[in-house]
């Protein structure tokens, strides 16, 4: 049975993580951005994505909403974020672990997709002149790892 | 009878069902972001729903832009959208 490349492999419980140490590195610059993004607050549109609006019409519940979660969600996710970064060099996860990663990556991919403002198209059908080239192509690597994070738990 | 405990008030007018006795509903909305496989996970996940069923809400909302996860009283459709934010699901909650 091989890996077939694969980064994230299920095994008796656990999950083997199988990242180059390049890949790594990137991960925990990117994640030490994250960081610094999250200390911005709910209200930077860049963030948008990481606190929704529950009640679509009703503009005095939802305020109460994101009074009451705010700090829930963002005390969460640097949770995440420190699961990641102390297993960082991991070579295998406990699936609490790789929630974490998930939740991580995921978080990451809300902030770079928003500020990119992307769309469905095809993340790495990226013009290699454009400007934002180097933020698209994290953004679809992202995607991947994502992709083999959540095939890994579904297996 | 223990007076602390407050008693419903019957609305006159004999209307069946108040306001606040109508469902809530919890709505997942398309987004460009997440991946089709991340969210079959997550409603799999949160609602218990399986492969199948998590896969055809996904697909509808995929398709028509939305779909209804879950529902219930306001308390519980609202840990309900706090648990698809926490997942980073585009959901909001409203009145059936």
């Amino acid at each position: 049975m091989g890996f077939e490349g694969r980064r994230v492999v299920a095994r008796e419980g656990v999950f083997l993580l199988l990242l180059p140490e390049g890949e790594r590195e990137l991960l925990m610059q990117l994640l030490g951005e994250l960081r610094t993004f999250l200390k911005l607050g709910p209200e930077d549109p860049r963030l948008r994505r990481l606190y929704p609006s529950a009640y679509s019409d009703d503009e005095e519940k939802d305020e109460e909403y994101r009074r009451l979660t705010h700090e829930e969600l963002s005390s969460g996710r640097l949770a995440a974020l420190d699961t990641v970064e102390r297993t960082i060099a991991a070579d295998e996860l406990t699936p609490d672990q790789l929630t974490a990663w998930m939740h991580a990556v995921n978080a990451l991919r809300l902030v770079l997709g928003t500020m990119l403002d992307v769309n469905e198209d095809d993340p790495f059908a990226v013009d290699p002149e454009d400007p934002n080239a180097r933020e698209y192509m994290l953004y679809g690597y992202l995607g991947l790892l994502l992709e083999e994070i959540v095939q890994a738990q579904m297996d | 009878m223990p007076t602390a405990v407050p008693t419903e008030v019957e609305v006159p007018g004999g209307e069946t069902g108040t306001v606040q006795d109508r469902p809530w509903i919890v709505i997942v909305w398309n987004d460009p972001i997440n991946l089709m496989s991340y969210v079959v996970l997550v409603f799999q996940k949160l609602f218990g729903y399986n492969r199948a069923k998590a896969t055809e809400l996904m697909l509808d909302v995929h398709h028509k832009g939305r779909a209804v996860v879950s529902n219930g009283t306001r308390e519980k459709a609202e840990m309900d959208v706090f648990r698809l934010h926490e997942h980073g699901l585009w959901a909001t909650m409203q009145q059936d």
